[in-house]
């Protein structure tokens, strides 16, 4: 076996080994099968409602998944950005006496794995949702792995080992591929004011003959239909262009002389997608790969001592950030509580539902905060660093500076989600004020429960052991509440369960603070 | 032998190295010295094939970028990282097969003995501490047998014995006529060891001093009176060579050093390249 094969290898067997070494492995797995299972099932009843469930719907589904992967992928290789390579290549595989295109190709084959799994999910979806006969998808299953990725890796070597196709000329390609998507996009545009807004409509611009003709990606739709669909003359046309697209790509791909020209590209890549993951594990969303945050210039006037410290130096770092506090979770709060909002109004009620409308709020802020749950912010960065524990002051004080801006945060977002339905729904104001207060304490329950979980799982159960520690408190306290709004509407009405389901979520989030405090406490002193 | 001519380096806007040239002959070690933020880095990285840069590079004679050049050449970087899912066995097993190395199951033991990995040889990369992984990263350097080796700050976060072994192979493979060349701010491990020093600053050598030339001078002192810096422990001290004018400007270059250098290097190959490899510079290399 050559060294990459080796290295490739025993890189996936070792996985394997130290995976199968965990009991939360066997956890993963047992989700995956329900996942497996479950998700296609209610899918199934969504694929039926839209008239789907047939060979069209699949094609129509793999199509839109095409308009989106092809050109991305173009412009992740153009950019030198599309192969992730870690530090340790960089170390040991980039100085080694391995030539440059099997240091690309391995790159390559790590993401293997991952499409072999997609491509099963494509095999079961399609026969359970779309009932495809089974030697259709088996065709698809070995195009997909085989002909496609044999394809993209020509594209792949040509776009990164290529040192003749400078900078310029591979920002046309990121050109060529916005082209290609800008293209589909005016063509589905024309199809809207030909057709208007219908499912038809989506259908037949998705199906037709002209995003067939688009170059690349109107030639891979052309062999899905060939595969899946009744062969026309143009699906023959494109698989044709398909295959000579390909022979070219693979004869230039062969030829070329690659040298380790991407290496310095794919170094400053792997170092930031490494820091990256690292700002992810510390909760730090806005980090992405191939992109520096920026920061602007700012000062903050520094009051008091202590753990005022923590405060400020947040503060300081928020102002120098592009959205202050604001992130995606506040434009998804802002673009929740409109929908909401225009729901409401639009649908004029929620039906049957109507007598429970003002609990639909609080359920929909669990929800929202349920989905941010792995965004601990600033919060989870004061946790990993060593010099909050050094700071000389209570932990009390520590924790409330620790995590006050990031409740700041959570007031604004909770006015952005709850406001525009309140106000939809003409809710009183003390029931929203309430409502708001809901929304406010859960989140910073969040955090407590993230502590706390850092505590009492450490480096044992890992990050998905913590996430699941932290969604098990979260859930607790929503159960906590919801027992809260049930007693107050036993005992009255719709105001005293909101008093009672808040009273209900401070209480449970005071404990589970001097939990986190408790815990703290006992890591200052470890 | 090391030949670097013409080395230009620009990231972006910033010219890291400019027009950086030197040579190491064989049994040679030579060290690169420098202020942080110097370009010793970009050389480093440029020779080490990590970078795009102008100029000429060989590599026993050969263009450093080719294959040939890769398979008798080790580099050890300054911060080592290990693959997580690959014991320290595997990372030399692959480094054999990546690099077609000759090697016997008793020189691997050998190495690994020398550096006290012989218990760790089953760890994953992951469960390695800083120093384990540094001593791994030398010992994948060393186990293909090179003949040129450039260690970037190879002493950092390694135990006293360590440093010492690894000492000792230095002198080992300057006996059978290896190349190397360190990178490092730990003057005093080193001072012991070196035949050529180059000093590096603002993105240029300001000095190549072979160790003949240099005479009595300390490699601290000599530094300090080249860059203009003033040394930690006497900041009252006087560059060595007052005729230099350094400690003022930073800028001039100590010339009386350089034609010393430059006649030392017509004498025993040490110092800039010859007229062969100039002829390379500021040719476009990969």
């Amino acid at each position: 076996m050559g060294a990459m094969g080796y290295l490739y290898w025993k890189i996936v067997t070792n996985h394997a080994k130290t995976a199968l070494h965990k009991p939360i492995t066997y956890f993963y797995l047992v989700i995956l099968v329900i996942y497996f299972t479950v998700v296609p099932m209610s899918l199934r009843m969504t694929v039926e409602l839209f008239h789907g469930d047939s060979a069209e719907g699949l094609v129509m589904v793999l199509t839109v998944l095409a308009f989106w992967m092809i050109p991305a992928n173009l412009i992740a290789y153009s950019r030198r950005k599309g192969l992730v390579y870690r530090k340790a290549d960089v170390h040991f595989l980039f100085p080694a006496p391995v030539r440059p295109k099997l240091v690309l190709l391995y790159a390559y084959l790590k993401t293997l794995t991952v499409q072999v799994i997609l491509n099963l999910f494509a095999l079961v979806y399609g026969r359970v949702l779309f009932h495809v006969q089974m030697w259709r998808l088996g065709l698809y299953f070995i195009f997909s792995i085989f002909v496609q990725n044999v394809l993209e890796a020509g594209i792949m070597l040509l776009l990164y080992g290529d040192r003749r196709l400078g900078e310029r000329r591979r920002a046309l390609v990121v050109k060529a591929a916005y082209g290609l998507a800008g293209l589909l996009v005016l063509l589905g545009i024309l199809a809207y004011f030909q057709g208007g807004m219908k499912r038809e409509t989506v259908a037949g611009y998705l199906l037709s003959d002209r995003v067939r003709m688009v170059p690349v990606i109107g030639w891979y739709i052309s062999v899905l239909h060939l595969l899946f669909l009744e062969p026309v003359m143009v699906d023959a046309v494109g698989t044709v262009c398909y295959f000579l697209f390909m022979a070219a790509v693979l004869v230039a791909a062969w030829k070329l002389d690659c040298t380790g020209d991407f290496y310095e590209d794919a170094m400053k890549f792997a170092d930031d997608y490494e820091e990256v993951l690292e700002s992810r594990r510390q909760g730090n969303i806005r980090r992405k790969p191939g992109r520096r945050q920026k920061f602007g210039r700012a000062s903050v006037h520094w009051k008091g001592h202590g753990a005022k410290a923590l405060f400020y130096r947040q503060l300081l770092e928020y102002r120098k950030s592009r959205y202050f506090i604001f992130d995606g979770s506040t434009l998804a709060a802002a673009l929740g509580g409109a929908g909401m909002a225009y729901l409401y109004i639009h649908e004029g009620g929620f039906g049957d539902l109507e007598t429970y409308s003002a609990f639909v709020l609080p359920v929909v802020s669990s929800y929202f905060i349920f989905l941010f749950t792995a965004l601990n912010g600033k919060w989870a960065k004061e946790l990993l660093s060593p010099y909050t524990y050094l700071i000389p002051d209570t932990v009390f004080r520590k924790l409330l500076n620790a995590t006050a801006i990031q409740n700041v945060q959570s007031l604004v977002n909770a006015c952005l989600f709850i406001l525009p339905g309140a106000i939809a729904m003409g809710l009183p104001f003390r029931i929203t004020a309430l409502a708001v207060l809901y929304h406010v304490v859960l989140s910073a329950n969040k955090l407590y429960a993230y502590a706390v979980a850092e505590a009492v799982c450490g480096s044992t159960l890992g990050r998905v052991g913590k996430q699941m520690l932290q969604l098990l408190i979260q859930g607790l306290a929503i159960v906590m509440a919801a027992m809260g709004a049930v007693l107050g509407m036993a005992l009255g009405d719709i105001l005293q369960a909101y008093v009672l389901m808040d009273v209900f979520l401070v209480l449970f989030t005071v404990i589970f603070m001097v939990i986190a405090m408790l815990n703290f406490y006992n890591m200052e002193k470890a | 032998m090391l030949e670097v001519s013409g080395l230009t380096k620009k990231y972006g806007k910033t010219l890291a190295a400019d027009q950086i040239g030197f040579t190491v002959p064989d049994g040679k070690i030579g060290i690169l010295l420098g202020p942080n933020g110097a370009g010793k880095s970009t050389v480093i990285k440029s020779i080490a094939g990590l970078v795009r840069y102008k100029g000429s590079i060989r590599i026993q004679g050969r263009d450093a970028g080719s294959l040939e050049a890769k398979r008798c050449f080790a580099y050890v970087p300054e911060l080592p990282y290990m693959y997580d899912a690959l014991t320290v066995r595997e990372h030399l097993e692959f480094i054999i097969r990546a690099y077609h190395a000759d090697v016997s199951e008793e020189e691997v033991g050998s190495l690994l003995n020398r550096f006290e990995l012989m218990d760790k040889q089953e760890k994953l990369g992951n469960e390695l501490s800083k120093g384990m992984m540094q001593k791994v990263s030398i010992c994948c350097a060393l186990i293909i047998k090179p003949r040129v080796i450039l260690l970037d700050e190879p002493m950092v976060g390694l135990d006293p014995a360590a440093i010492r072994t690894l000492k000792e192979i230095i002198l080992e493979q300057k006996e059978y006529g290896g190349t190397i060349l360190i990178s490092t701010h730990m003057l005093e491990m080193v001072k012991e060891l070196w035949d050529v020093t180059f000093v590096m600053d603002k993105g240029r050598i300001i000095g190549t001093y072979p160790r003949e030339t240099a005479a009595n001078k300390d490699l601290e002192e000599l530094y300090f009176s080249v860059t203009g810096q003033e040394s930690g422990s006497d900041l009252t001290s006087k560059p060595v060579n007052a005729a230099c004018d350094l400690a003022s400007t930073g800028k001039k270059r100590p010339l009386e050093w350089e034609e010393a250098g430059r006649d030392r290097a017509g004498e025993n190959g040490i110092g800039h390249p010859d007229s062969k490899t100039v002829r390379e510079a500021g040719k476009d290399r990969r």
